[in-house]
Formats: C-alpha cells, sequence, structure tokens
C-alpha cells in the first residue's frame, strides 16, 4: 500500500537508501536534522512541557533550526533561533518565513568564542522568557535516541553493515545510529568524519569554512568511545567531493555529505568484502552559490582540482596536517587519546 | 435451550508448548500506538491434549482439578459458542513443564478452547482463539497460530501485530532450566514491565531484525535478534551466570542466546548445517554440567505438522 504521510516532517524525514557500488551504500536525507527536532519536541510535548504558542529557544545557524522551525510552524510553536552572522541570509528569510524569530549575536570580532556568546544570550533570552523550552541538541540525549529510524532502514534493507560512516558536530546521528546497529552488530565500523579547526577529537579551535561538522565546544552526544576511526578533512576536499558526488551520482547534497562521502568511498574501496554506510545530511540547494559556485570558492582559496587519493595515517590528534588525515581512535575516550605519549611524528604502531 | 443429542458430543484439542520467545518488548502500531508484544518460538518436545464432553448441567469438571485457567477457558468457550447453559468433563493431559516459561498455561488453555469448540461443532480460527485464551488468563503466548506461521503477538490484548508469512529459518535449540531449585515463575504474579523509552526505541530496530532474518531465512541474524532481546529481559528478569553463557555461546560457534523472558529456560540456537554440531553442543553441555545444570532438552525448529485442528 502506498504511504501517505501524516504532515511533511515525516515526509520530509525519511530518509532514502541508495547503492553507490556494490559494497557502498549512503543514506541521503533531505534534512536530516529533522529527525532530532521532531523527536526532542515530541518527548517535551508527552511531557507536558510544550502547548501551542509556547516559547522554544535554541542556538543554530544552520539545519537543526530550520527543522525546529518547520516543526514549530506547524504546532504554533514560537521559536527564537540565536545564531551567528555566518547565518546565510536565504536560510534567515527561509526561517522568518517560518515564524522563527532570529536573533544575530553580533559585537564579536574574533570568530572564536562566538558559540559561547551565543550561549550566554540563550541564558539572557531565558530569564526574559521563563517557561521556554531548550531542546538543546548538543547535550539533550534524546538527540541521538532520535535516530532508531535509520537504524530501522539499514536492519531491514541489508541485514548487516560492517562499517557506518558519518560527519560528526553534535554527536547525535553517528552516535545514536550506530548504538542501535551494535545492538546487533557488536563489531560494526564506526568511522567519524570532522574538520580542522573543530575541537571534538582534540584538534585546537579554529574558524572553519566547512560548517555543519565540527564544533568549538565539546557536546556531551559525542561519545567518543564509539568511535574506531576518526578522519579529518579540511574545506577543499569536502567541497570538490561534494561536486564529484554530485557529478559522478547526481546527488545534489551539501558539504557535510560531501566529507562523508570521500571517506567513505575509500574505505569502501580498501575493504572490499566489507558493507560500508555513509550518512548524507542535507540537500545542496542551500549551497548552490557557494560550494556549488567556482568563484566563491576561488574567493576562499577553496577550489581544489583533484581529491587526494588517500588520508595520511596519524597516531595522534596532534600529528594531523592541514590536508585529510585519520587515525585509529579505537573506543577510546577523549583522554585517554589525548593523554597518550605523543612523541612528535614517530609513528607508533600499537 | 433444550439439550439434543447432537449437542452431546466428545471434542479434542492439542496444543504444543513453547521456548520462550524470540523477541518480547513494546511496539509501536501503524498509529504509533504502543503494545506489549512478544514473538514465539514454539516448541514441539511438549503438548497439551485435552478431550471435552459436552453435558446438559452447567457444571465443568476440571481433572487434573488445578487447571484453574483451563476452567476459565472452557467456560468462554461455551459462551462463545452459544452454549452458555451448558458444562462438560475437561481432561487434560500434558507433558509441559511447568513455571519455566514453557507456555503450560496457554498450551492447556489453547487445548482446551479447540476441544470445547469442537464438541460445540464450531471452528474456530487462531484470531478467535487469542482473544478466548487472553479473556481466560489476562496474557497468553501465540502458540494458538499454526507453527509454521511466525506473528509479533499482543500478549495482553490477543491481537496479532504483524505476521511474518514465512516461516522461522531451521534452528537447532539446546536449552536449559536456569532455575535450579525449580521453583519457577507464576507469570500471574509477574507485572507488566515499564520499559524505558531508549529500550521503546530499540525494539524496533530488534523488530527491523527479526523481519529481516526470516525474509533472508538468515540463522545469523535470528541470533543476534534473539540475544539482545535477552540482553535487555536481563534488567527485568536477569538470567544468573548470562555474561558466562554468553561467552560459551561465542566459543561454541552458537547463533547466539534465546530466552523465555517471563521464565527461566535459556536456550544456546544453533544453525544445524554448521561443521561439527555434535561437539559442539556436548561442549556446551559439559560446561553447563560444570555449572550444575545437569538436565538440558534440545529441539529443532523445522517442517512439522500441525496441531490438530478443529472440524466442524
Amino acid at each position: 500500500m502506498r504511504k501517505i504521510y501524516p504532515t511533511t516532517i515525516e515526509a520530509i524525514e525519511a530518509p532514502t537508501l541508495i547503492r553507490i557500488t556494490d559494497n557502498f551504500y549512503v543514506v541521503a536525507f533531505r534534512l536530516m536534522k529533522l529527525l532530532p527536532a521532531h523527536f526532542i519536541l515530541d518527548r517535551a510535548q508527552q511531557a507536558g512541557l510544550l502547548d501551542i504558542g509556547s516559547i522554544i529557544i535554541e542556538t543554530s545557524s544552520g539545519t537543526f533550526g530550520l527543522a525546529l522551525a518547520m516543526i514549530c510552524a506547524l504546532r504554533g510553536y514560537r521559536l527564537i533561533l540565536v545564531s551567528d552572522p555566518v547565518i546565510d541570509t536565504s536560510l534567515k528569510r527561509r526561517l522568518e518565513e517560518l515564524g522563527a524569530h532570529v536573533e544575530i549575536v553580533s559585537g564579536v570580532e574574533a570568530y572564536t568564542g562566538i558559540q559561547q556568546v551565543r550561549l550566554d544570550r540563550i541564558k539572557s533570552l531565558q530569564e526574559e522568557h521563563p517557561g521556554y523550552f531548550w531542546p538543546s541538541q548538543y547535550d539533550n540525549p534524546h538527540n541521538p535516541e532520535a535516530y532508531t529510524p535509520v537504524a530501522e532502514l539499514l536492519v531491514e534493507a541489508l541485514g548487516h553493515v560492517d562499517c557506518l560512516i558519518g560527519t560528526v558536530g553534535s554527536g547525535g546521528s553517528l552516535c545514536g545510529t550506530s548504538n542501535y546497529l551494535r545492538m546487533l552488530f557488536p563489531q560494526l565500523t564506526v568511522a567519524g568524519v570532522d574538520t580542522h579547526g573543530s575541537v571534538l577529537f582534540g584538534l585546537p579551535d579554529q574558524p572553519r569554512l566547512l560548517r555543519g561538522l565540527g564544533n568549538s565546544l565539546m557536546p556531551k552526544n559525542v561519545a567518543h568511545m564509539a568511535f574506531d576511526e576518526i578522519h579529518w578533512v579540511n574545506a577543499a576536499e569536502a567541497f570538490l567531493a561534494t561536486r564529484i558526488l554530485h557529478r559522478t551520482h547526481a546527488l545534489y547534497m551539501g558539504g557535510t555529505s560531501g566529507a562523508a562521502f570521500l571517506v567513505s568511498r575509500w574505505w569502501a574501496q580498501q575493504h572490499p568484502n566489507a558493507t560500508v554506510v555513509a550518512l548524507l545530511p542535507d540537500e545542496g540547494y542551500r549551497y548552490q552559490d557557494t560550494i556549488y559556485n567556482d568563484d566563491w570558492l576561488r574567493q576562499h582559496n577553496a577550489l581544489l582540482t583533484q581529491l587526494p587519493e588517500q588520508p595520511c595515517l596519524v597516531s595522534h590528534p596532534h600529528e594531523v596536517n592541514e590536508n585529510w588525515s585519520y587515525m585509529l581512535w579505537k573506543r577510546r575516550t577523549y583522554e585517554q587519546v589525548l593523554h597518550y605519549p605523543f612523541l612528535g611524528g614517530q609513528s607508533r604502531g600499537q | 435451550m433444550a439439550v439434543s443429542e447432537v449437542d452431546l458430543k466428545v471434542g479434542h484439542g492439542q496444543a504444543y508448548a513453547h521456548h520462550g520467545e524470540l523477541l518480547q518488548g513494546m511496539f509501536a502500531d501503524e498509529q504509533g500506538y504502543l503494545h506489549y508484544g512478544l514473538v514465539t518460538l514454539p516448541c514441539m518436545l511438549f503438548h497439551t491434549e485435552v478431550t471435552f464432553t459436552v453435558t446438559p448441567n452447567s457444571e465443568i469438571i476440571v481433572e487434573p482439578a488445578t487447571h484453574s485457567k483451563a476452567f476459565q477457558a472452557a467456560k468462554l468457550t461455551l459462551h462463545y459458542c452459544n452454549r452458555s447453559g451448558h458444562g462438560g468433563h475437561l481432561k487434560l493431559n500434558s507433558n509441559i513443564p511447568l513455571k519455566m516459561g514453557f507456555g503450560s498455561s496457554t498450551s492447556d488453555v489453547c487445548a482446551t478452547i479447540r476441544a470445547v469448540a469442537q464438541a460445540c461443532s464450531f471452528h474456530l480460527l487462531p484470531e478467535e482463539i487469542a482473544q478466548i485464551a487472553v479473556q481466560a488468563e489476562q496474557a497468553s503466548d501465540s502458540i494458538m497460530f499454526d507453527t509454521q506461521q511466525t506473528v509479533l503477538f499482543a500478549q495482553r490484548e490477543g491481537i496479532v501485530l504483524e505476521e511474518f508469512h514465512k516461516p522461522l529459518p531451521v534452528l537447532e535449540i539446546i536449552g536449559f532450566n536456569t532455575d535450579a531449585t525449580g521453583q519457577g515463575i507464576d507469570t500471574l504474579t509477574f507485572t507488566p514491565i515499564h520499559y524505558s523509552h531508549q529500550e521503546i526505541e530499540a525494539f524496533r530496530v530488534l523488530l527491523a531484525g527479526l523481519r529481516k532474518a526470516i525474509a533472508l531465512h538468515d540463522p545469523y541474524l535470528l541470533g543476534r535478534v534473539t540475544t539482545a532481546s535477552a540482553y535487555i529481559n536481563q534488567r527485568y528478569l536477569p538470567k544468573p551466570h548470562f555474561d558466562r553463557l554468553l561467552q560459551l555461546a561465542s566459543k561454541t560457534g552458537a547463533l547466539g542466546l534465546q530466552v523465555a523472558h517471563s521464565g527461566t529456560i535459556v536456550g544456546f540456537l544453533f544453525d544445524p548445517e554448521i561443521a561439527e554440531l555434535e561437539e559442539r553442543v556436548q561442549m556446551i553441555l559439559t560446561h553447563l554440567f560444570e555449572m550444575g545444570f545437569h538436565i538440558s532438552h534440545r529441539f529443532r525448529t523445522e517442517k512439522r505438522t500441525s496441531p490438530r485442528k478443529n472440524t466442524a
């Protein structure tokens, strides 16, 4: 029987599983963050924390804010989004069209620390609006728990998964999906994709051109012990991979998808007998004037002509160079990895 | 209604035991409503046979008299078959061990319903038997369905939540009772579990795994589903030595563990096609013996004959 979706949310949040090669599949989302936004707001509603007219306050300059705005428009919640100046104008217009109040935090010269400024603004807004609800995607355990539909899809469609690869920002999608898959496949390899300038796996905080993955703060939802491998992909590499994903597979996706595609394609080639799945978080339309525009790439010194064939293996985050690098994280804690004695450039096989 | 000669009939019914469940938890239906549900693992080692003779007076005599749920089932079935004023003589003969999770109660109830219905010249569908069974004993397993037919069954509502349309992959099961005292579990005193929402989410994935395992006839995936279900159940009705049993399963190349979620039996699942099956089984038995479990049982899920059907 053909399915009729009860609302736009259910229709758009449902991912599509696509075979790229014999052993390599992608889960393509139109807007992945609808899953956690939907799940978090459903839980809050069931707990009696939300009703028509309730105020939701969140910090987001990207897709989680969009997902919240879509649900709030359908359900009649009031949404205040605290955002930094990097938010693109068309997204801001779209959020406002959906009824969200977008507050840009400005007056900060250095990029570093702006997330803290956003959090401070949230705090003062919360004092202004008692009875608010804060979805808190970075720390809310309902974020990773929202990803059972992805695990369900993979189990039912493929029957077995050997390796799951995705970008890490809040930690929700990859930690959540892999946690559920490992109930059935405890050996599942999980490879996280981060970017240079993100603190998630031990690099120093720096401005990042590649958005939608990485973080300047450490979210509680990043469960470091879930990861077998960590890759760092720079912006130019991710952008070219995004374009190649479009050219070769007609998949018009965002930059995080490019980063995940770059790593997962390589992983699948390295392990021809393993079933490899990559999570592709959003579509490319928001990036028409940036990632899909050579002039913009050139202006930002992010126009590559060729992808690196393989990543550089490092044994410690401090060894990561400016290009695509990876290390075997081996399901250790952040402290175990970072406090592991670092002996310069020397490779330390274990 | 006057009792005619035609009504003084004898009916026979039979029902198998089960060996706990492959999966048990809480599952959402299409509308998103949650139901307690389970997937039974039928076990042809044991069964109940019942004979029911309709009598014109309203008294129902159960033999042996200890089977109070069978009494309820007989009464409810007579009512269902428009013989409310009637009684009868119910004779049960069962070899199913009690209070371990073999489903002796549902087996008694099902066999009784079949026998009474046959005596009343009624042919009941499994769905109808399920409804009566749940009324008689509050919660039932799904042994009233053909053993070739696997269903996700709402044990407290007596309804099928999902049909899998294919038989289970063939499995070899080495089972034993983890309760050496033999006291067992009284299912009536076992209150419904309050699953966490994380567990309810997890059950969606396990159910997807079960669907795929049945569709692909994949015993390995099935073993992973049953093991994960058993693992979650450790929070509610823990089986002793669970970690050791898991290690033993892994060491012997078993597909996984499978438990009676509201009982005390545990099974090691094997692919019957695996090389050196007998050696592996011996290793299990040796270890179980060392752990103080001297009694075990062994059976297979394979092409079987169905329990006797009611014929009008």
